[in-house]
């Protein structure tokens, strides 16, 4: 059955009309408030209402019949809502809408109004029907509800401005305290240099190259670290590369070759300086011992990432140097004490002819 | 020496500066002037020409290298421009026309190689070593050393 036919519905049952009919009799005694209006009559008057409305309303029926609905109407009931309903009975078509009306004595109640037209078997409009249901509870509770979200966003607004204002600051101190450890950092560096030229004493100026390379290799690590995107890993395979090509490039020695075989190898950023003093500390003193007097040669940088731990090898073919002599450097302690810091392995083997040092390290997942 | 080029130093750390000039020196360049504001720039004498100039971000007086950059530009066209600078993030796309830059802080190795690299590349270009990882170039330096060779 198509729903335009669903008039038919009540037809299976033998009724009479008066007093028993069962579908009068339910719109009289149904609790749910309920009124006919005839639009034939002028003003469109209520004809019929059940005693539910007439509770829900606190009118008698001859307060209400022969009345507009208009008459529950009140100050702050909504026009828009009201020409809705009009609009609905104009082009006789069905409406559901949250209506405020107010009963006999002055109060309030939220009316969930439905009003539909009864036609006739022509199509004609006979009758409006319209049923209320006084749904108070629920609007207030929606009220209620979008009165706290609104609380709540205003407080979530508030405490995000006041986040962003703190992070603001936080990045302002962030940024002031970064410059001035690069100001600093370059102003040792500065410091170191201009000592340098002033020393005739070969020894003594030598041991300050040293320190001043020591300190330009942690510039270059804090350098490299703050242009990264990466905080937290630093690549020590790149590194490594400018490192050797800026050590064996500022000596001035073009008799040098170099062999390099890099990549970038990402290790935690917390061992970098400790790397990065490592291989200054391998690289100068290849550069210092294995090609001294003007010897030519041969340098090596392979760096080669494995699966938890990455290698880097730095291989000259110099003459070679006595362990004797390798464990009273301060370079040589220096590079045991920081690889055990950086969890790392330093060994050396003979190259015959010159050293290899290999350097193992933990490795770290480069950030996709 | 026909390859010594020379050089303008504008940085408002003093002790930078010297050690900057003393790379430059020991480099076999010459240091016409330093200079720690946008101020002592405009004072110096128009025909100064300088081949190369290094220029810090921040400089005295509230002033920027940035605008020296644009100073320099008009002036003396002929000249590169590089800046050293912890501010690498300062510095727009087109490097305001600059040449490159030199991150702060700096190593002795990577500022005698760049300067080597540079001159190279002003006496021979395109320079034929290799460009030292301490030296950023910006989008003109390329262009520059192409053109020459064209």
């Amino acid at each position: 059955m198509k729903q335009r036919d669903d008039w038919h519905l009540t037809d299976v049952l033998d009724y009479e009309h008066g007093r028993g009919d069962p579908f009068a009799a339910a719109v009289r005694a149904t609790r749910m408030p309920m009124v006919i209006t005839d639009p034939a009559r002028d003003d469109n008057p209520i004809v019929f209402c059940n005693v539910a409305f007439q509770e829900l309303t606190g009118y008698s029926r001859d307060e209400i019949l022969g009345r507009n609905c208009r008459f529950l109407q009140g100050p702050e009931t909504d026009p828009a809502t009201i020409d809705k309903v009009r609009e609905a009975i104009r082009v006789g078509q069905a409406v559901d809408v949250d209506l405020l009306n107010y009963r006999k004595d002055g109060t309030t109640f939220w009316n969930a109004l439905y009003l539909s037209p009864v036609r006739d078997n022509e199509g004609i409009v006979r009758f409006f029907f319209a049923s209320q249901l006084d749904v108070s509870d629920r609007v207030e509770a929606q009220n209620i509800i979008n009165d706290q979200k609104l609380l709540v966003e205003r407080e979530v607004e508030r405490r995000t401005a006041d986040l962003r204002a703190a992070l603001d600051a936080k990045t302002i101190l962030l940024h002031e305290v970064d410059h001035r450890v690069k100001n600093n950092l370059t102003m040792i560096g500065s410091l170191l240099r201009l000592q340098v030229r002033t020393i005739d004493d070969p020894s003594v100026a030598s041991k300050l190259d040293s320190m001043l390379e020591r300190v330009d290799a942690l510039a270059v690590v804090h350098r490299q670290l703050y242009q990264s995107s990466d905080i937290a890993r630093f690549d020590i395979g790149s590194f490594a590369q400018s490192l050797v090509s800026d050590v064996v490039g500022s000596s001035g020695r073009s008799d040098i070759t170099l062999d390099v075989k890099a990549q970038p190898l990402f290790v935690d950023a917390a061992n970098a300086s400790a790397l990065g003093l490592i291989l200054n500390e391998i690289l100068t003193n290849a550069v210092k011992h294995a090609f001294t007097d003007g010897r030519s040669g041969h340098l090596s940088l392979v760096v080669e990432g494995g699966n938890d731990y990455g290698t880097i090898q730095i291989c000259d073919d110099g003459p070679g140097m006595p362990s004797a002599a390798r464990s009273k450097s301060i370079g040589t302690s220096l590079i045991t004490r920081l690889a055990r810091q950086a969890r790392a392995e330093a060994t050396w083997r003979n190259n015959m002819p010159g050293t290899c040092v290999t350097i193992t390290f933990p490795q770290t997942e480069a950030r996709s | 020496m026909t390859n010594t080029m020379q050089v303008l130093i504008v940085e408002d750390e003093m002790l930078l500066a010297m050690d900057m000039e003393a790379m430059v020196e020991d480099s076999g360049h010459r240091v016409l002037a330093e200079a720690a504001s946008l101020h002592d720039v405009e004072a110096l004498p128009d025909d100064l020409n300088p081949q190369l100039a290094f220029v810090d971000i921040h400089l005295a007086h509230g002033s920027s290298g940035l605008d020296v950059c644009r100073y320099i530009r008009t002036h003396w066209p002929d000249a590169l421009i590089v800046f050293v600078t912890a501010n690498v993030s300062k510095i727009p796309a087109d490097f305001s026309g600059a040449h490159g830059v030199i991150a702060k802080p700096f190593s002795h190795a990577g500022v005698v190689n760049a300067i080597n690299y540079l001159a190279n590349g002003v006496f021979a270009p395109p320079p034929s070593m290799p460009r030292p990882a301490s030296l950023i170039p910006s989008p003109s330096l390329e262009g520059r050393w192409a053109r020459t060779v064209a």
